[in-house]
């Protein structure tokens, strides 16, 4: 056990790169692009899929499908489309092709000279990123030439690395370690003392630079350039003084600044949220989405026992790339507050008394039935697709007045905030909300008859309505008022009864993005407390109503969405996938678009 | 491997002289105890025995020479400990250099199995192990030990170093592991130095 222990780099049990085209479960680099019958995923070259071509040598291969080029990669034939790479073309066949500036969403440099491979009939080694595939070609990934171009172009990218793994956060996601354990285990020819020393611990806003662990990929320079559009970084001085550089060491200021430690293949960019606060090694990745806002960006949750530690993006062509915002990744701090609800809780006289939820239920039940018709339910888009379904039901089975638009956040769904991800609408599920008809009655009919005191009882079925001024104001006129709430509010001690939730890193269910695009969120961490999903409150509140809904899990709900509301027909989790399924017409989603 | 075979006679008769033989061990011992000066037991706790070198007690964290921890908060020995007994929280410090190191860092020391694991897994030589046995305490929280007091060399090092890092050879466990994979799997050899003496060089 000793030997394999130490045997095993740091980074081997890493999460995989937010970057990588891996999914999660440390499969096989590539497949995640290349999933036959991904509906939409072959969106341009970059992310065909490859066709295997088995191999016969008796009978000479058809031609090619119009478009496409037949080339063999390590002995394995395959047809990808023209214009390919051979870094992509390898990496549909799951070989991973070692490289550093080379980024599936960035455009193609060309600098490190680390992907270089052995190509039949090419005098020289040729890089993988920027050389296209064209019919006929043999390309060896794996020969001894290779081999030893990725040996010494490693020991010259090292040559001033000053390996101080022990101090860097990159540790165990860093690709010169890997790279090193995998085709390097040179010994340096030079001595710590006689390499060049650079900038370390430059403080960039929420980026701390550190210029000797850099290997002048320009990866941050070209995320810069293209994608945010900010042109930050750029190389200074030359030769081996070379160093990345913001202008007068002035701060990253734009909302995309954590993807830069993202991007950065070694420790040069690393984030100030995330650094010393852990080592990589130790957190295990749940895919998920992120609830920031109505884009849905793909990620991976970050946790170890039963804590999140950060968010990363995970890469979905259709709808965030490689990138995810920080007004996102900030999302994780709001689940491990103290602040949480952890208990339900029923009003006393002017105190409050804490209850079981089965109790809770049961005092809710029976106002709900008492108020009849006048029970109002105002949902929230914070809430998955099974919360929201489950809700409705219980509307109908009560017979009340039913919404979710307070903030009208339906008018800024598709509104961007800025040109790379955000958008205006904050909710993840308002697209959910509409689909599923929750916004029935009016927002502002439920409010006028909260005021006149047409409503006797009245749910709601997140605290984040109560950020809304007019709502804080007008429960305190209606006299039974129940919340599910995940976080305390000071206006929570208006409410009747308060209920506790889990947040949607604790639960399964799905949202579904501005797009119309369904996509899965898992559970990574247990609720505090007696904190459960929304849907299991509604479906115990129905199952009192008399006529229980037989649902036991989250999957369960969303087969009932599936068999209830049309556009969601035909779909279950499993279907949906790790990277979301696009529904409806095709012209609704390109007017989303 | 064959099979072997061996063959005990058990067919001697009991006689007398075995007993006497072990007795005449048992008077031997006797006279050297009563008479002579090389005795098996001291006088624990004003006596203590002097164990080796390579002896496997309390940790110590070593020190810098400015008295700040040598250890930088990497995390290898938390990762490599079988126990989980320590704990590590890493902070930063304003040295440009070496910017992190740990703002606590605490080992249990009932949980742990002092298999110096640690010690080896350590690349900056922070951890070593004392040769101080004596595990006292009146409650469980007084054996989870601090920073502070693992740094507290004068209490532990009375009796010298314990299992510490002697040899600096480049050829540390790791390397080897993912030379003799690039060996079996790729069949290359790459050149390996001598090993280098004097300090610890980190290729």
């Amino acid at each position: 056990m000793t030997d394999e222990k130490k045997g095993t780099p740091p980074g081997a049990q890493t999460p995989p790169k937010a970057d990588e085209p891996r999914p999660a479960g440390g499969g096989a680099p590539g497949t995640q692009e290349t999933k036959p019958g991904e509906k939409g995923a072959a969106a341009g070259p970059a992310e065909a899929p490859a066709l295997k071509v088995q191999p016969e040598s008796s009978i000479p291969a058809p031609p090619p499908k119009p478009g496409h080029v037949r080339i063999t990669i390590d002995g394995t034939p395959l047809e990808v489309p023209s214009g390919t790479s051979v870094i992509q073309a390898a990496a549909s066949l799951g070989i991973e092709i070692p490289h550093f500036c080379y980024h599936p969403d960035l455009p193609v440099d060309g600098n490190c000279r680390m992907c270089v491979v052995e190509i039949d009939k090419m005098p020289k080694l040729q890089i993988a990123c920027n050389t296209q595939a064209t019919e006929g070609m043999v390309v060896h990934t794996e020969s001894a030439k290779a081999k030893q171009a990725h040996r010494t172009t490693l020991e010259f990218l090292l040559v001033n690395h000053p390996i101080d793994c022990p101090v860097c956060d990159q540790a165990g996601e860093c690709y010169l370690q890997d790279q090193y354990m995998e085709v390097g285990l040179h010994d340096s020819k030079i001595e710590p003392e006689e390499k060049v020393r650079k900038r370390k611990v430059v403080d960039l806003g929420p980026i701390m630079l550190d210029a000797e662990r850099c290997v002048l990929c320009s990866r941050c320079i070209r995320f810069e350039r293209f994608v945010t559009g900010t042109d930050s970084f750029e190389f200074r001085n030359r030769g081996d003084h070379t160093q990345i550089a913001t202008f007068q060491d002035r701060p990253i200021t734009h909302n995309y600044a954590w993807n830069l430690a993202d991007v950065c293949p070694v420790g040069a960019l690393l984030s100030h949220d995330f650094r010393f606060k852990m080592r990589v090694w130790f957190l295990e990745a749940q895919d998920s989405v992120c609830p920031g806002c109505s884009t849905g960006c793909n990620i991976y949750v970050d946790h170890r026992d039963g804590e999140v530690h950060r968010l990363r993006p995970r890469r979905n062509v259709e709808v965030n790339k490689s990138w995810m915002c920080d007004v996102g990744r900030v999302e994780y701090k709001e689940i491990a507050l103290d602040t949480r609800v952890t208990a339900a809780r029923v009003r006393k006289g002017a105190g409050w008394e804490e209850a079981t939820i089965a109790t809770a239920l049961d005092v809710i039940a029976d106002k709900l039935q008492e108020a009849g018709k006048a029970a109002a339910f105002l949902a929230t888009p914070q809430a998955t697709n099974e919360d929201v379904y489950m809700f409705r039901l219980l509307a109908d089975r009560v017979g009340g007045m039913l919404d979710f638009r307070v903030g009208n956040p339906q008018d800024k769904v598709t509104v961007r905030e800025d040109n790379v991800l955000l958008r205006a609408d904050r909710n993840p599920n308002t697209t959910g909300c509409l689909d599923q008809g929750i916004g029935r009655t009016g927002v502002d009919t439920i409010l006028n008859a909260c005021r006149s005191g047409g409503v006797k009882a009245l749910v709601l079925q997140g605290q984040d309505l109560l950020k809304d001024p007019v709502v804080a104001e007008v429960i305190a006129k209606v006299p039974f008022v129940a919340v599910m709430a995940s976080h305390e509010r000071p206006d929570l001690d208006k409410a009747h009864v308060v209920l506790p939730v889990a947040v949607w890193a604790e639960l399964d269910g799905t949202f579904t993005n501005y797009q119309r695009r369904v996509q899965r969120i898992r559970r990574a961490v247990p609720a505090p407390g007696a904190a459960v999903p929304r849907w299991e409150l509604a479906a115990g509140l129905i199952t009192r109503l008399g006529e229980p809904v037989p649902v036991s899990s989250a999957r369960d709900v969303f087969t009932l969405i599936a068999r209830d509301i049309k556009v969601y027909a035909g779909l279950d989790h499993r279907a949906v996938g790790a990277t979301g399924r696009a529904i409806g017409d095709q012209a609704t989603q390109e007017a989303r678009a | 491997m064959a099979t072997r075979v061996v063959t005990v006679n058990r067919d001697t008769k009991p006689g007398l002289l075995p007993v006497l033989r072990g007795m005449g061990v048992v008077f031997s011992n006797m006279v050297k105890t009563m008479f002579g000066k090389e005795l098996a037991t001291v006088s624990y706790p004003e006596q203590k025995r002097s164990n080796s070198g390579r002896y496997r007690g309390i940790h110590v964290l070593t020190q810098r020479e400015d008295g700040t921890p040598k250890c930088v908060a990497c995390f290898m020995c938390a990762t490599v400990c079988p126990a989980e007994c320590i704990f590590i929280e890493s902070g930063e410090r304003p040295e440009r250099q070496i910017e992190k190191y740990p703002t606590r860092f605490e080992i249990d020391l009932l949980r742990c199995v002092y298999c110096g694991f640690c010690v080896d897994a350590c690349p900056e030589e922070a951890i070593i192990m004392s040769r101080e046995n004596d595990l006292v305490g009146t409650s469980r929280a007084e054996l989870i030990i601090d920073r502070d007091r693992l740094m507290d060399r004068g209490k532990l090092m009375e009796h010298g170093a314990g299992y510490r890092p002697i040899d600096h050879d480049v050829r540390r466990p790791v390397r080897i592991a993912a030379l003799e994979r690039l060996k079996k799997e790729h069949g290359i050899v790459p050149h390996m130095p001598e090993p280098r003496v004097g300090p610890a060089h980190r290729g």
